[in-house]
């Protein structure tokens, strides 16, 4: 038995224990990235700003045209519906007529959600973040939707009948769209906080950019189109072709990456290379010299 | 298996029947096999590679057939050299380096006296030796640097903003006043640039809409930002970062390199991080046809730090 | 090789010439004639390496840059080291299409439409990870045993020299395909020029041959990258192995090894069998990681274009600790006189990483004079033995890993869901703190392992025989056949009286450990 005094007994077991846990969580992270097909069809380069913009006397863009996404309004025959989901799910905070006055005695001060267009109630709704968990939470994470896709738009057309308002909820059209115009723009709007990954990170203070590994494409539009929280909003400097681009080459390429030269390592970049180069590298031909020489 | 046989031996002199040239495996037998069988599945894997390399196959099937002859082989061969080869362990003498005093001062001798004979007899000629060897290496130095670069000049203090450029984006559409809802953000570019590199190094500028009405970020900037637009140099007063990340419900712009926050409402000054100075802000204003404009260029150098950038 | 047919008598002439070792000892004998090379190759062959298996992380270090020669001559006949701007087309369909560097594009091509191309790609960027990993292993094998003194002196301040050039040839690399992560990496390095005082903004236009980015950039660091810094590694790699071979290699005190000796097995055949299958070994890792492990997914990161950024942009792991001090540095910006200097990266990204280096070169010379030793050694101390010096290297080494930790502050706020600014702050914390923490714990473990007698061996016991007069005599007990070499060191002095046991009254032999 080799005996060692205890604090370097407790230092070795903590240099152990890290590199051990390390590649497990690489593993894991290795496991959720699985490498996708290898597309080899082409398409040629769509064309430019096809798109018909339609305006308000204020300026305000109602309309994009339906070429690349046809926005629906929410039924109006769910407005009955609707508002007894909203008074049974979401009236406690954002109050009974949904102007973000709550009922008196309740703490904290909640968004009108009137005016906001039926894109952004179904988001929030759809995505798990409302109704919210934890209301005085700095940001709602997603998580499995309370209500069910119909519930949502039922609730969206009735706030929607309080004040009618854009956007309404899109449905692109990815088939037609052009991934190269779409990496090109994400890489220049939305990287800067969801990673030229898409895996998200942590922004200023608490927030953070969720990952936009498993968003459903309609999803991805509706955020664009809204600005969901700390997000921008992006409306007239989007055409409805370049908004779809972009929701072609998520859901194509972010969701689904192509590792031909391996396992993406959880697409983390340089510092899980690192990683892996120091102790499976490094770490497995020190073992070897180990092996080879003498050890005393 | 004696307490001798383990002492380490000087190689040279040593008889063939030494116990120190006996391999150190228990039962060489076993060991050849295991080597045997190492080499035969490197062997394997080495033919296997060239038979992917001719069918070209997937990348990680190459590498697979590469890496894992390399390796068996390897393994063999060290197994070879451990358990096979003669255990020692063998000693060899380790001579000083130095040489006597005498010799030592044999060399000194030579560099000092016969050097100083020959130098110190022609004092002017060394001298001017030395002088031409040291213009000359001065002389090399400069071309060689200068013919690397222009100079700076002016070039960090201005960028191609002017009086009434029009604010694009990056495919060279204007931007016009209803374009941008509030909380809106979009890369910008002088009309003109928008494909150039300079205009994506420099010039580049992020528009922001922060409300509807005539937005004042700081005293002495209030016709800056008609309609609650307002434009910011895209570069990281730090290291030149494009700071892309806007949080609309913070207000902040933040470099996605080194986390520095800038606060739009306020100037874009600097709150959190490692950047010392706010984003120079482009004044602007909206022209007859509702298109944005620029009123002038940045009122200072955008971009990171440097020694000739005066104090502000 | 002589002609076949005809040759019976010459080569039977040669056969008799050759004497009793065959046509081999013909061999050595032209060889001789002609370049003396009998003696000085007995004696090469006959070198001994010492077998302790710390003594093979250079090796790694030596077979990794080889392995980076290799692929790194297959990549350049494919890369185009140019910044003109091309339309890609492919088979990665969101780059079809898009204007992109010729450096860009040939990058990508040689990924995917040469045959093992992207394989030779990852196997060069993972040898290069592993090739600083295992200099800065080497390097501290060296630190912490002391084989930096006299008279290696010289071979460390060349291996510091070779891990700055590694260093900065892994940057260069990293930064030739131009995409966006490494695209950015660059304009940081622009701005670092920019921060130096005086002379920066005329060294940065010199070197980016105007303002960034230009189009000399990339043809300006592939040349450096391909040619001028590996020639200097390669040299300095030459003048490195033949003052090991010169100077002879340190060991490790132990049974039969003296000042003045070398104990270990010779260059031919044993360590050319073990070193030359290591060299595969080495090849062999690399390669299955290049098959296995993804390393810089260039086209998932899309071309360079200085208004584009990605979050979470970082260096490879061995700049990753200039990022962490450029992060975690507070915006200390000088202005005044007329003059910027940006502190805020000066300090941080210039002066910091000198003074590591600086320290790094002058060590040997410190340690010198602080101790005052300036003997020959080419016995090596255990690092226990010495204290102060273990202490002061993990320090350092801590600080450095603090560094490179806070270079992740987003991955861990996104993590653990902390708030970013938190984590920053306490990065700042943890930074100054470590050296601090680290050099009296390592101090502690050190005096601790001295004071523990014979740690790492195992103990032959004593027998305890009573005599037929009556008497107790201790007696060692014959020891393993494995053990000899081990024998113990002679019981220090105690330091301390334990408290005798209880005596057994027992009579007979008992076993006790000594």
């Amino acid at each position: 038995m080799v005996r060692r005094p205890p604090l370097a007994r407790v230092s070795l077991a903590a240099v152990a224990a890290t590199l051990a846990l390390g590649p497990l969580a690489l593993l894991a992270g290795a496991a959720g990235a699985a490498p996708g097909p290898f597309q080899t069809t082409r398409r040629d380069a769509g064309t430019p700003n096809s798109s018909q913009v339609t305006r308000n006397a204020s300026g305000q863009i109602v309309s994009y045209g339906d070429k690349w996404i046809t926005y629906r309004a929410p039924s109006s025959a769910l407005t009955q519906l609707g508002q007894a989901l909203y008074m049974e799910n979401c009236a406690s905070c954002h109050g009974t007529m949904a102007d973000g006055v709550p009922a008196p005695g309740t703490v904290g001060a909640y968004p009108n959600l009137v005016g906001l267009g039926p894109a952004t109630i179904d988001f929030w709704i759809v995505s798990g973040r409302m109704p919210a968990a934890d209301p005085t939470a700095v940001q709602a994470p997603r998580r499995q939707p309370r209500l069910t896709p119909a519930q949502a738009e039922a609730i969206a057309a009735w706030i929607n009948s309080i004040l009618p308002s854009y956007p309404y909820i899109p449905d692109p059209h990815v088939k037609r769209a052009n991934v190269a115009t779409g990496m090109a723009l994400f890489a220049l709007n939305c990287a800067a906080c969801h990673t030229i990954e898409g895996d998200g990170d942590a922004l200023a203070y608490a927030t953070f950019a969720p990952s936009l590994r498993h968003i459903p494409a309609y999803q991805v539009a509706e955020a664009i189109r809204t600005g969901p929280g700390n997000m921008p909003r992006f409306t007239g400097n989007l055409s409805d072709q370049q908004v779809d681009d972009i929701v072609a080459y998520v859901t194509k390429y972010i969701q689904h990456p192509e590792n031909p030269g391996g396992f993406g390592l959880g697409q983390l970049g340089p510092v899980a290379e690192g990683f892996v180069a120091l102790v499976i590298g490094v770490g497995l031909l020190a073992l070897i010299a180990y092996w080879i020489g003498e050890r005393a | 298996m004696s307490d001798e046989s383990r002492t380490p031996v000087a190689l040279a002199g040593l008889r063939a029947d030494d116990p120190h040239l006996e391999p150190s495996a228990r039962n060489p037998h076993v060991v050849e096999a295991v080597i045997a069988a190492l080499f035969v599945v490197g062997m394997a894997c080495v033919a296997g590679f060239g038979a992917a390399y001719w069918v070209n196959a997937k990348p990680w099937i190459l590498g697979a057939t590469l890496g894992g002859g390399l390796l068996f082989l390897g393994l063999g061969l060290i197994a070879w050299g451990k358990y096979l080869m003669p255990r020692g362990p063998f000693v060899e003498e380790r001579h000083p380096l130095a040489n006597d005093a005498a010799e030592r001062e044999a060399l000194a001798a030579v560099l000092v006296d016969r050097g100083a004979s020959v130098v110190k007899r022609r004092p002017l000629l060394g001298g001017l030796l030395g002088g031409g060897m040291g213009i000359f290496g001065i002389v090399a130095l400069f071309p060689l640097l200068r013919s690397l670069g222009p100079l700076p000049k002016g070039t960090l203090f201005h960028t191609d903003w002017r009086k009434g450029s029009y604010l694009v984006d990056q495919t060279g559409r204007r931007i016009h006043e209803g374009d941008l809802a509030v909380g809106s953000i979009v890369t910008v570019f002088p009309e003109g640039t928008e494909n150039t590199d300079r205009g994506q190094a420099v010039d580049q500028t992020v528009l922001i809409r922060l409300s509807n009405f005539n937005y004042v970020t700081q005293k002495g900037r209030a016709t800056w930002g008609p309609k609650g637009y307002v434009a910011y140099s895209k570069l990281c007063t730090h290291l030149g970062c494009p700071v892309g990340l806007y949080e609309q419900q913070l207000q902040l712009l933040v470099c996605p390199c080194h986390q520095s926050m800038f606060n739009v409402t306020d100037g874009a000054i600097p709150t959190f991080g490692p950047a010392p100075r706010p984003l120079p802000q482009l004044p602007l204003y909206i022209d007859a046809q509702g298109y944005l404009r620029a009123q002038a260029d940045y009122d200072q150098p955008v971009g990171p730090g440097f020694w000739e950038r005066g104090r502000s | 090789m002589s002609d076949v047919a005809g040759a019976t008598t010459t080569k039977r002439a040669r056969r008799q010439g050759a004497g009793r070792y065959g046509r081999l000892g013909q061999v050595v004998n032209e060889l001789d004639d002609r370049l003396g090379v009998a003696k000085g190759g007995r004696t090469f062959l006959d070198k001994i390496f010492p077998d302790h298996w710390s003594f093979m992380l250079g090796e790694i270090a030596l077979y990794s840059f080889l392995v980076l020669l290799v692929t790194g001559v297959f990549l350049t006949f494919y890369y185009i080291p140019s910044s003109a701007l091309v339309t890609y087309h492919g088979p990665y369909l969101p780059l079809d299409g898009q204007r992109v560097t010729q450096a860009y594009a040939s990058t990508v091509n040689l990924s995917f439409s040469v045959r093992a191309g992207l394989l030779m790609r990852q196997m060069h960027h993972w040898a290069c990870d592993i090739f600083v990993g295992a200099l800065v292993v080497h390097m501290a094998r060296v630190f912490f045993t002391g084989a930096f003194r006299k008279p290696r002196e010289l071979n460390w301040t060349i291996g510091v020299t070779l891990l700055t050039l590694a260093i900065a040839n892994g940057f260069l690399g990293y930064s030739l395909p131009d995409d966006l992560v490494s695209g950015t990496g660059i304009r940081i390095a622009y701005s670092i020029m920019l921060s130096i005082p005086v002379v920066g903004t005329y060294l940065a236009f010199f070197v980016f041959g105007g303002n960034f980015p230009g189009t000399a950039i990339i043809p300006r660091f592939f040349i450096l990258h391909v040619l001028i810094i590996p020639l200097v590694i390669l040299g300095l790699v030459g003048a490195h192995l033949t003052l090991l071979v010169r100077q002879k290699h340190t060991q490790f005190p132990g049974p039969g090894r003296e000042e003045n000796n070398v104990v270990g097995s010779p260059m031919f055949p044993v360590f050319m069998a073990k070193t030359t299958g290591y060299l595969f070994a080495v090849s062999g890792v690399i390669a299955l990681l290049g098959a296995f492990a993804q390393i810089n997914p260039i086209w998932q990161f899309g071309p360079y274009d200085a208004a584009r950024i990605s979050y979470a942009v970082q260096p490879d792991w061995y700049m990753g600790f200039l990022d962490g001090a450029l992060r975690i540095f507070p915006s200390w910006s000088f202005m005044g006189f007329g003059h910027t200097i940006p502190f805020e990266v000066t300090i941080p990204a210039v002066i910091f990483p000198g003074i590591v280096f600086g320290l790094a070169y002058a060590w040997p010379a410190l340690e010198r004079r602080v101790t005052g030793d300036h003997a020959i050694h080419h016995l090596l101390d255990r690092p226990s033995w010495r204290p102060k010096r273990t202490a002061a290297g993990v320090a350092v080494l801590a600080l450095l890993s603090a560094l490179f930790i806070a270079s992740s502050t987003d991955v861990i706020a996104n993590f653990f869901h902390l708030s970013l600014n938190t984590v920053l702050w306490a990065m700042r914390v943890i930074v100054i703190l470590s050296p601090f923490v680290a050099y009296p714990i390592t101090y502690k473990i050190c005096k601790e392992l001295q004071g523990v007698h014979g740690a790492g061996k195992r103990k032959t016991p004593n027998l305890v025989v009573r005599t037929d007069e009556g008497e107790y005599v201790a007696e060692p007990t014959p020891a393993y056949p494995e053990d000899v070499l081990d024998e113990l060191e002679p019981t220090p002095v105690p330091t301390y009286i334990e408290q005798p046991e209880a005596e057994s009254t027992a009579p007979g032999v008992r076993v006790v450990e000594r």
